[in-house]
This record gives structure tokens, sequence and C-alpha cells, in this order.
């Protein structure tokens, strides 16, 4: 395989290429050449000369530029429309003066000839001119008579022909190129062409021609319009026929970058037997006429390709094409017997090449870099192929292609080439460490990110393989602590993500809290409404934790218990960043959840503690004192009509003492004290309240403090003997007091909750006495027609609320025992 | 006070140096018009304010940005209004105007209220708002009111010419035209509709008005008797169209539908002929806006309906008709010659021929375009130039034919056979079809130069592809299919020509096969049956031929029809049995 290595030769920089427009580099009358490099202006540069003859400033970016058949007009697309300047005006009037500039010309609307809102090709068959722009909805292709009189005038619609958008979401990338060009039946190009041939205007095989477009466009003898679009779609029109519209001889799926012609045999004779798309990743079709009479009227064989992408721009001559990736400049040669298949072989290598179509088309390096425009190749008397090309920092560059048969004679070079090819080498090494640092910071980028993602893989496979019940590697602790903000008290809960597991959690990766209360107050309609706090972090190696803190509930709030959910959530957006994640990726798939532990904040975490007696608030601030006033001074108020005293509610629990020192791990001491700090001090939600230590004299074990809606409560824990059949038993008896029912009920239950939880540590290897349950069926069934009795004596009279009440309470004072 | 007067004499001035100017853009009334509205409505300035108003609107609708126009001029209602003290409360237009216009009535704004609110008209009319037009028309019974209002208009601008605002069109010009372009718009619809608007047709075409416009009142005058099936007095009307506006090629067109449906074949092709002529002509259509003629009225006559009635088909389309009546009705020379013009246009590069393809075409596909020319080439007796024709058809379809040609059963091919016509034509089985009569016709071609051996080359050929096409023969349902007909035809027709080539070169038993299986093909062929007689007879089963001629004395060779392309007919063109002849042998026979 021959290894090419080409002259690179600069002959102008144009400066960093723009955003808006096209960049282009066009072959115009004789040998200037048009140069677009992606803003408003049209550089004229003559090869011959090398130097820019003259510099057209127009309104708007430039999407393409064409030249009319005789050479007269210069057409150019902006985004507002087409604009049609006179050749003649390019050449300086005077003789070329040494240091007279090049000529500027600015463009103004007066040569707008055809508006066509956002233009992105254009293409002259004969005297006619066709855009293509892409509208809301459709592409539609559109003609124009040129004027043959005054090039200002504005040109005369003939048609206009649209194709629907397959789905204007996919195609939402604007500044995508399209691709005209125009095909003819055998040797009949249109009469006034000039000598050298056109570009985008290839002559095809008549066979091919009748295969592809029909019996009606060869009998016509109309020339045909090829479209590749943004979405891959290859559409034709026959321009000559009466009635035709656009219609759709292939899908690339994916943007077309270049169509071509090339010549398959050499008894074509100047007809193209071979037609070939170019997509922008790199998939090619070739389509040509297979056998005549095999397989009925179709008898057109595409054979699909590929070749390394991404496709920036591509040219080519009979039988290669020359393409740029951006990062190097290939050439293929479609009809070499040792690269493609697709030479003179039958169907059989056909069909392989077709399910293995990356084996089919093998590129051949040029090694030149950066390449955003090239130019159809030009051959100079000695056989060696000319590309004109534009790089990517504005520089035009004629590449020289080494002349292929005489591989052999590179070393009987003259010595005066030899100090230039040694200059071309060295332009080429400086071409290839550019590249290569390029491709090398791409590599370890590439590199880490794939080490993210495994560390990602593996947290998730970690943490989504285990059970609810499992201890997570990775979870939170939480605690909650009230503090005072602009004279309201909030209960913050400081949540604390640990990393246990002995992977890191990278960036990418956002902690989600969401925090439900279980009841609502009636007035806030009954209907519990989470809020949702989420905190990206970036960075938690193992065994280390972060630390956030949210607010979880506002003084007088009574909305407990509070469940807090934790989760991970990882998003491929934030992880690959702006840059990275050019692909679409759909949400769902771009980020996911992982379940991490669930805590509970219940009425005993959220309980302020206040001094045991409660009467004797010595200790507390003036502002408390008057609070504490004021609000018996309510209490009294509300109470007045009535009773002078708040009713007072109370519930009691028992649990008996060997329990607890066998379940806490007491001394036999004193259980009641023990108890009541266990209950207040370890959570069991994974919630731990921060307290300075609670205050409990020995002898009485009373806690005093304000439930989180401000009631007062009392929780007191005595030993109380009971008789237990024959055996006396002893057991603790925990009782809350306080005149609010619902921190009654609220710590009620989460002291239930709490030695729920003691009895699972302890095991479920005791003997439950059968009598005791018994009795207390009895009860809970009396209670129960108490219920009853009370919901349907209170739907007519309305009171049903006391009664129900009153069954509480009873339900709540007979202590339940637990042992 | 005296600043306020001498602004409002200078904004005048304004008002009328843009009025007087020679490039009329409504984006510099609008500047003005801006300043006038940012001070509050005031009924001294109201006259300029609205002169104002008016002449913007009017250079808004004659660029046909109406949007902007109807927008300035519900917010000058608006503002009237707030003059006035009213607030209907509502943004409905109609609603604010008739407010507005009770709210001035006496005063001197009236008049300029009343200008306005014609322009509203003239949007509603271009934006194809016909109930609100009609709402218009019943409330404010203008021609009286605005007549009586606009002469004295004229005599007080007689007066005092400077301290009155210009305005840019007289706005008694504006409502005959738009009283006229009312009625013709209004009279399309209804004519679609299927309601007889004879009267007020006539009417508007008394009133004074460009002649395009009464031309077009004439015109659907015409539709309207056709509907009516009165065709004479439709034509009558087309006629007066044409005497009013000799553009109105549109009224030829119909004229030679009414001819064609009056089966006048002479004078439908000089109709067509003259139609065609007039097509070619430099499109004269929209003569260059006239000093005085600000608005167009192609501005307010967009409406659907009335376009579909003036639509005209390309002269290409025109000319090929033109070629298959002259055809058929047997003027085949005139026909040859349009059919040659017809490919040549469709050849040529020029403009016109791109321009085929802006409309909708109802020309047939070129192939078979071609081959109607072949026919009539052959009928004109210049096989020459027919067997080049065939053979560009032959060379462009032989290499995409399919081996076979399977048709599905009748009952799915009637369901997808909607849009046979129109979408995808060009399948196998057309393809064939063309090749196919393309040998047939070149099959007659070899016949009249008298080469029998060709002819019966030839012949073959076209049925060695016929016989490639499989169908179930399950019911012979007129409704099958054009294709299938055409190909039951083109059978029958060159087994038929087979078979009077073998009786030529005397090989009567082939060509007795032939003639059978001819008459069972295509058992209406007359030729074929007379051939089948002829051979009986020269094989002297001369009772068995009698019978077969008694039979074709009934019905003579059909003429040519329009149901089926041409090249698929009975041409006449191969060697003719002579009736007398016949008749001399069947009496012969007869004594024995």
């Amino acid at each position: 395989m021959m290894e090419g290595r080409c002259a690179a030769e600069s002959w102008a920089e144009f400066g960093l290429l723009g955003k808006s427009g096209t960049p282009l580099v066009k072959c115009g009358t004789g040998t200037d050449v048009f140069i677009c490099t992606g803003g408003e202006e049209v550089y004229v540069f003559t090869a011959q000369e090398k130097t820019l003859r003259a510099v057209l400033q127009m309104p708007a970016a430039v999407r393409d530029v064409v030249v009319s058949h005789d050479e007269q007009l210069l057409f150019v697309a902006c985004w507002s429309g087409v604009y049609c300047v006179n050749v003649q005006l390019l050449v300086p009037s005077f003789s070329h003066d040494a240091g007279s500039g090049p000529t500027e010309l600015k463009i103004s609307t007066e040569c707008l000839v055809a508006v066509a809102d956002r233009a992105s090709s254009l293409l002259v068959v004969g005297s006619v001119l066709l855009t293509l722009c892409r509208t809301d909805a459709s592409w539609s292709l559109t003609l124009y008579q040129i004027q043959r009189t005054s090039q200002s005038d504005p040109c005369d619609l003939l048609a206009s022909f649209s194709l629907p958008l397959v789905s204007p979401k996919v195609q939402s990338d604007a500044e995508s190129r399209c691709v005209l060009v125009c095909v003819y039946p055998g040797n009949l190009m249109p009469a006034s062409s000039p000598p050298h041939p056109l570009r985008s205007h290839y002559p095809l095989q008549p066979l091919l021609f009748r295969r592809l477009f029909g019996a009606e466009a060869a009998l016509s003898k109309s020339p045909v319009v090829l479209c590749g679009l943004p979405d891959g779609r290859l559409s034709f029109l026959p321009l000559r026929i009466p009635g035709s519209r656009l219609r759709i001889l292939h899908s690339l799926e994916q943007s077309v970058v270049f169509v071509g012609a090339s010549a398959v045999m050499e008894t074509d004779a100047g007809c193209a037997g071979c037609l070939i798309a170019l997509g922008k990743q790199g998939r090619a079709v070739l389509i040509r006429a297979g056998r005549a009479g095999l397989e009925g009227g179709g008898g057109t064989r595409f054979t699909l390709g590929c070749v390394p992408g991404p496709v920036e721009c591509a040219c080519m001559d009979q039988s290669r094409v020359y393409y740029s990736t951006g990062s190097d400049l290939l050439m293929v040669d479609l009809w070499d017997g040792s690269s493609g298949t697709a030479g003179r072989q039958g169907d059989k290598e056909d069909e392989a090449s077709r399910s293995n179509p990356a084996a089919f088309l093998t590129p051949i390096s040029l090694n030149v870099s950066g390449v955003v425009a090239l130019h159809q190749p030009t051959y100079s008397s000695a056989g060696e192929v000319q590309l004109l090309s534009l790089s990517v920092r504005g520089r035009l560059q004629s590449i020289r292609l080494p002349v292929r048969t005489q591989e052999d004679s590179l070393s009987k070079r003259p010595s005066s080439q030899v100090g230039r090819s040694v200059g071309d080498i060295l332009s080429a090494i400086g071409d290839i460490c550019e590249r290569a640092s390029v491709l090398k910071t791409i590599i370890r980028s590439k590199n880490q990110i794939l080490k993210q993602l495994n560390q990602v893989m593996n947290i998730s496979f970690l943490l989504s393989n285990r059970s609810e019940s499992d201890l997570k590697p990775v979870r939170c602790r939480g605690s909650v602590r009230w503090s005072r903000l602009l004279q309201r008290d909030s209960l913050n809960l400081t949540c604390v993500l640990e990393n246990l597991s002995p992977f890191i959690l990278e960036r990418g990766w956002t902690l989600s809290v969401t925090v439900l209360p279980l009841s609502c107050p009636l007035e806030a309609g009954g209907e519990a409404s989470s809020v949702n706090y989420s905190f990206p972090f970036s960075g938690l190696g193992p065994e280390e934790s972060v630390e956030v803190s949210l607010p979880v509930a506002t003084a007088g709030d009574a909305s407990f218990p509070v469940t807090v959910t934790c989760s991970l959530l990882f998003s491929l957006w934030r992880f690959l960043g702006q840059e990275e994640a050019t692909a679409p990726l759909d949400l769902q798939s771009a980020c996911f959840s992982l379940p991490l532990n669930t805590l509970t904040v219940d009425w005993l975490d959220a309980l302020r503690l206040s001094d045991p007696p409660a009467p004797a608030r010595s200790s507390s601030s003036p502002a408390d004192l008057l609070q504490g006033f004021i609000s018996s001074r309510q209490l009294r108020c509300r109470g007045g009509g009535q009773a002078s005293r708040p009713e007072e509610y109370s519930a009691r629990v028992r649990v008996s003492s060997e329990l607890l020192r066998d379940a806490l791990g007491l001394a036999p001491g004193s259980p009641r004290v023990s108890l009541l700090e266990w209950l207040l001090s370890e959570g069991c939600g994974g919630v731990k309240m921060e307290r300075k230590g609670i205050k409990t004299d020995g002898s009485s074990s009373v806690i005093c403090g304000s439930a989180p809606d401000n009631a007062t409560v009392k929780l007191t824990a005595e030993e109380v003997n009971v008789e237990e059949k024959t055996k006396p038993l002893v057991t603790v008896e925990v009782q809350v007091k306080s005149s609010s029912v619902a921190a009654v009920c609220g710590l009620h239950h989460a002291v239930m909750r709490r030695i729920q939880t003691l009895l699972q540590k302890a095991g479920s290897s005791r003997v439950v006495p059968t009598a005791d349950l018994r009795l207390a069926l009895q009860q809970a069934e009396e209670q129960r027609g108490q219920v009853w009795e009370a919901s349907s004596v209170g739907v007519s009279s309305g009171q049903t609320p006391p009664l129900l009440l009153r069954v509480y309470q009873q339900l709540r004072d007979g202590p339940l025992l637990i042992l | 006070m005296i600043q306020s007067a001498s602004l409002l004499e200078s904004w005048t001035q304004e008002n009328n140096q843009l009025a007087s100017g020679c490039k009329l853009s409504p984006h510099v009334f609008l500047l003005l018009c801006l300043s006038l509205s940012g001070i509050p409505p005031h009924l001294d300035r109201a006259q300029l304010e609205l002169s104002v108003v008016y002449n913007t609107c009017v250079c808004f609708t004659a660029q046909s940005q109406f949007d902007e126009a109807e927008l300035l001029l519900t917010q000058t209602a608006q503002r009237l209004l707030q003059i006035a003290g009213d607030d209907p409360g509502t943004s409905d237009p109609s609603v604010l105007w008739r407010t507005a216009l009770k709210s001035v009535t006496g005063t001197a704004l009236h008049r300029r209220v009343l200008s306005l609110l014609c322009l509203q008209w003239g949007v509603w009319l271009a934006k194809s708002r016909l109930t609100a037009v009609q709402d218009f028309q019943e409330m404010s019974l203008l021609e009286a009111q605005s007549g009586a209002v606009w002469n004295d208009c004229r005599a007080e601008t007689k007066e005092k010419i400077s301290n009155i605002p210009i305005l840019v069109l007289d706005p008694r010009r504006l409502v005959d035209l738009l009283k006229i372009c009312t009625a013709i718009v209004q009279g399309a619809e209804r004519l679609t509709e299927g309601w007889s608007v004879l009267s007020a047709l006539q009417a508007a075409s008394a009133s004074p008005a460009p002649r395009a416009l009464i031309a077009y009142t004439h015109l659907l005058s015409g539709s309207c008797l056709a509907h009516m099936n009165r065709p004479q007095m439709a034509l009558q009307c087309y006629r007066k169209a044409l005497e009013t506006d000799p553009r109105c090629v549109c009224a030829l067109y119909q004229s030679a539908l009414i001819y064609s449906r009056l089966e006048n074949s002479q004078a439908e092709i000089q109709a067509l002929r003259i139609l065609h002529s007039m097509l070619l002509l430099p499109s004269t259509t929209e003569p260059a806006m006239a000093a005085g003629r600000l608005l167009s009225p192609s501005l307010f006559l967009c409406s659907q309906s009335l376009s579909s009635l003036l639509s005209v088909p390309s002269a290409l389309s025109v000319l090929h008709s033109l070629a298959l009546k002259c055809v058929i009705h047997s003027r085949v020379s005139e026909g040859v010659e349009c059919y040659l013009d017809l490919l040549a246009a469709l050849q040529s590069e020029d403009q016109h021929g791109v321009r085929v393809h802006a409309v909708v075409s109802t020309l047939p596909k070129l192939p078979r375009l071609y081959l109607e020319a072949g026919a009539a080439l052959l009928m004109a007796r210049r096989p020459a130039d027919c067997m080049a024709l065939c053979d560009e058809v032959i060379g462009s379809t032989l290499d995409l034919l399919p081996e076979k040609v399977l048709l599905e059963d009748p009952v799915a091919r009637r369901v997808a056979g909607s849009g046979e016509v129109t979408e995808e034509a060009e399948n196998g089985l057309v393809r064939l079809l063309w090749t196919a009569a393309a040998y047939l016709l070149q099959g007659h071609c070899y016949s009249q130069l008298k080469d029998w051996k060709q002819a019966v080359t030839h012949y073959t050929r076209c049925i060695n592809l016929l016989v490639k096409v499989h169908y179930k023969d399950t019911d012979k349902d007129p409704e099958q299919g054009v294709d299938l007909c055409v190909l039951q035809r083109l059978k029958g027709l060159s087994l038929a020509g087979r078979g009077i080539s073998f009786a030529q070169i005397d090989r009567l038993r082939e060509a007795l096969r032939d003639l059978q299986l001819s008459r069972q093909a295509h058992p209406e062929g007359v030729s074929a049956r007379r051939w089948y007689g002829e051979v009986l007879w020269r094989l002297d089963r001369k009772q068995e031929a009698a019978a077969c001629w008694e039979q074709t004395w009934s019905n003579p060779i059909p003429s040519l029809s329009e149901a089926l392309p041409v090249y698929a007919q009975e041409l006449q063109s191969g060697p003719l049995l002579d009736s007398a002849e016949l008749h001399q042998k069947l009496q012969e026979l007869g004594p024995t």
C-alpha cells in the first residue's frame, strides 16, 4: 500500500474561521478561487499569481457560492437570501499596480436576487438557479430564472418543490449543510458549459441514469438534481419533466456531506458509472447499475460501505475520494483492486461487503490535519494531483499528491528539490505532531471518563443489589437540632452521607433528600406534600462523609413524624459536562436514581426539653418567661367559658424491667432513668437529637419539655409492681402527659416505636402469657363496641369527636404491658 | 394653543408632502401616524389623524400588509371612541365600527370614518372574510349615505385646498373598486356552493370599473349559466367577457369546454388553438400599476373558489389536448404539427420548458406522448418518423422491463387503483405497455411500408412482451383499470396485425390462428374479423367466411375515442379490404 506523503504549501492566511457561515473553497472563473471562512466575506484569490484579488463584504454570513455557466455572474447565498455579483466587478479596472490591495466591494441588498430564508445550498443548471432552504416543516427546493439582461433585478421564481422534514427534533441543527448536485444522462452536458468540468455537475452512464430515474427522465434527457439532506436522505428531482416532484433515492441515515460520481471503467467514456454519497459519520453508498435483466425492472445496486469518520468535507476525481476528518486528510481509491471490492468483482463479494461494511473501503492517510474545506482536484501536466484546501485556522493550502506510478523515482530527485522536500517533511512532521498531541489529550480524557464510569457502575451495583433492610455501604445518618432564626424556631436536620464502600463517588452524583410529613394539618388540605432537596457534590472518597443541612419543620408545625428519604442521583449530563454531551442523550437513560436509607424524625426527636420542675422556670430567659405568660393567658382566655384549667391528656406504656435490663444492658439499679435517657437520646429512626444532656433528678425521673406545637409535655417513668397472674412483676411505666392531644398521641406513638425496636433487638424468644392476651382482647372488644356506638349515635347528634376521644383516652390509660 | 395650531399645520403639510410624493411607503406615513397618536385624542386633530391613518392603511394594503392595516384601523376606531367617550367594551371590529360611526354621525368626521370603514371592508375582502363584508354592507347602507357625503366633500376640497390633508386615494374610487370586487368574490363563492347569482353579477357588470373586472363578471355569469344547463347563453357571456377584455383567457378555455360538451369539435379545436396562441404571448395579465391606481384589484380577488374558477391549464396541456382533438377528429396533419411542437417544447431548454412544472401538470407521461405522436405520424403516413419516435421509447424503457408482471386480484387492485393514474405511474406494467405499444406501432409502420417480414417480427416482439403479464381472468369488469383494457387491446391489435401480415405472405394457417386469437383477445376488433373472413375465403371455407362477413356489416370500424390512448385503437393504417369487393364475393357465393 502506498504511504502517501504529500506536499502542503501554504498560500494565504485568512484568520480563524467564523462560526456563523460555512467554510468553502470553490473554483471560480479561470484560475480564480472563491473562499469563505465562515464569516460575511467572500475572498477572491488568484491561483496563478497567488494573490488576493478582491474581497466581497456580504450583508450576512455566507452559506454557499456558485458561478453561472457563462462565468459572468457569481451567486452568494447568505442567511437572508441570494445575492448576485457581476464577476467583471471583481477584476480591477486598472492594471495591477504594485501595492494596490485587493478590491473591496460592499454588497448591499440591492444585489439581492432571490429572497430565500435560510438558504443553505445553491446550484446553477443552465439558466436556472436552484436554492435549497429549510423551512419550519420542510425542505424546499426553489427554482429561479437567472436574468440575462441585468443582474440586479430579482430572479423570476419558476417553481418550488418541498419535502417534509422527517422529525423536526432531530434536525434542530440548522447549521448543517445540504449538498446539491446535478447529473445528466450520457454526455449531454449543457452546451454552454465551460471547457473545464463543472463542479457539482456529472454526466452519468445512460443505463444507470435510466435505472435510477426512470424512462421518462431518460426520454426527456432531463438534468436531474440530487439533494443530500442533513437527515441522510438523498432525493432527486428531474428538471424537465412536467409534474415531477422530489422523490427519495436512498437514505444514508446520517447527514450527507458529499455526493459525487465516478467512472467505473475506461469504457464509460467520460460518463460516470457510479454515484457516491458520503455521510458525516463515514457511511458511504455506491450506486451502480447491475447487470441487465437480472432482477427485472430494478437492477440498481446499492453497495454500502464505511470509512473512518467523521467526514468534514470531501471531493473526488475520476476514481478517488479525498476527505478530511478534521484531524487528517484521507484518500480512498474506489476501484483499486487491493483496497476496494467494488471494482469488477461479482455479486458474491458484494454481499460479503454488505455484511461487513467496515472491511470495504480502506483509506490512505495523507497526513494533513485541520482541513475543513476542499476544492475539486486538478491535475498538472505531469499527472500530479493538486488539492486546494482551507484549514481550520483559515489557511489556504495547496496540497500536491505524489504521482502514484513513479514511487521508485523519488530517490533520484535533483538537489534543488531536496531542500524543498525536507521542508515539506518538516511541515508534515509538525502537522503530525500537532495532531498527535490533540489525539493524546482526547484519549486521556476518554480514559478518565471510562475510569469514572467504572466507579459509577460499581457503586450502582453495590447499592441496587441490596434490599431495604440491609445496611447499605453508602448511607445517611441524621441529627436534628432546634435553632432560632429571625425569632422563629425551626427544626433542622443535618444529614451526613457516609461512604463506607471502597469506591469513590465522583462528579455527576447528587444527594437527593425528600422530606415527607406523614400527616398534615387539616387546614392545609390534609394532603401531605413532600419537599425535595438535592445537593450535588463532587468527590467523596472511601470513609469520607459529606454533611448537608435542611429544615424539617418549624415551631408550631405538628406534622410529625416526618419521613426523610435519601437517594443518590446520577446524571450523565452533569458527569460529561457541557462540551462532551453533544450527542443527544434521552432523559431516561441519562439519569438514574439509587435509593439509600430512610430516616424518620418523630415527636420524641422534636421534643424540646426544659427543666424538670415545670412551674419554676428559673433558667429561662425573660423572653421565654414572657412567652410562657402569654401562652398561659391565652389558655385561660380560651378556656374561659368552660373550665379554667385546661384538660390534661395522658397515655401510659408499661415495659417489664427485666426486658429493659436485657435489651439495654443496664445495671439493675435504676431502669426508669436510663429508659427515659434511652428514649430521648438513642435515635432509632437513624436520627439523633443533639441535646446538652438530660437533666433528670434521680428520684423522680420526670422530663418536661415542649412539643413542636408548643404544648408543654411531661414524661414520667416510674417503677410499678404489677400482679401478673401469680407472680409479681416489676415494670417500668412511662407516662406521657400534656394538654395537647396531638402531642400525647405523637409521643405515645414515638415511644411505642422505639420500644418495638427494643423488642426486636431483644429477640422473640420470650413466652407471652396467653391469659393476659385474652384480657386485653376482651378490653379491646369492649372498646370497639364503644367506637361503633359512638359512630352510630354521633352521625345524627354530631357528638362523635368527644366520644371517640374518650375511647382513645381509655385505650391509652389502660396501660399496655410489654414483656 | 397657538403652538398646537401651528403644529397641526405642520403635520398637515407633512402629510400633504408625503401624499403628493412619488414613492409611497406605509412607513413614512406610519411615523407621522405614531407622532399623532402620541398626543391624547382630540376632536380638533381628529380630521388630520384620520386622514393620515387612511393614507397609511392604503399604503399597507397596496403592499399586501393586511394585518398591519387592520391593527391600525382597530386602534383608530378605539381612539375615536375615546374622543366620543364611548366604550363598547369589546374588541370585535364590527361592533367597534358600528359604535364609532354612530358617535360621529352628523359631524365633519363622518365621511372620514366612512372612508376608513371602506378600508376595513377591503381588508376583510382580501382576507376572504365574506361574512364580515356582508355584515358591513347590511349595516351601513353605505352607497346611499356615502355618495351624498362625498359629493359635498368634493365641493369642500375645492374651496380651501391648503388646509385639508390630502388623501392618496380618492375614497369614491376605492368604493367602486371594492364594490365590484366584492360582487365577483361573492359570486364565485356562491357559484361553487350552487347558488344562482346572475342578477347580482349582471348588476355589477354595469358599474364603472376596470375592463378586466367587468370581464370577470361576464365570465362568472357564463359559468353560472353553464351550471344551469344553458350552454348557448353561457357561450354568449364568455364572448362578452372576451370582448370586454381580450386577455381573459379563462373565458376562452371555458368556451372550449362547452364546445366539447356540445360535441362541436371544430369550434372546440378553434378555441383551443386561439387559447394556446394567447397563452404563448408574453404574460401581460398583470399590467404595471397605472399612475392613478394605487391599489391593484388582484389584492382583493384572492378567494379560493374564484381562483379555481379562473384557472387555466398550462400552454403545453392546451397544446396536447389540441393535438389529440385534431387527431381524433380526423384533422391528422394539424394534429401531427401540434404533437411535434409539443415534443419540441418539452425537449427545449428555454424557460418555457421549465415553467411547465410550475403548475400541477395534466399532461400524460412523456412516453405516452411520444407514442401518441407516433400514432399521429403513422396516420399521416409518415412511418419513418413514427419509427424513430418508437425507437426512442424502446431505447429508454427496454432495459427497465420486468421479467414478469403478476397482477393481483381485481378486488385488491380496485382498492389501490384510485390514485393509479397520478401516482406511481411508472411501474413495471406501464413501462411494459409503453414498449409493447412502441413495437406495435413499428409493426404498423412496416405493414404500411409493405415490409411484411419486418412487420411480423415487430408484432411478435409486441406479443412476446404482452404475454409476460399474468392476471386472473375472473371477471371482465370494465372498471378493472385502463391498463388492463389497454393490454387486451394491444394483444388483439398485435395479433391481428401479425395475422394480416401472414395473410399477405400467404402463410394462411398462421394467419388464421393469429386472427382467431385476436378475436378472442379483443372481440370488438373489426378489421381482424374481416380479415378472418378473408383468410377463410382464401382457404376455400367460403360459407364460414360469408357468415363472418355478414356479422361485420352491421358495425363499421369505430372512430377514435378519448377514453383510451390513440395507439391502442384501430388506426386503419394497414391494408384494407374493399367492402365492395367483399359484397361482390358474397353475391358470387349467394347463388351456389
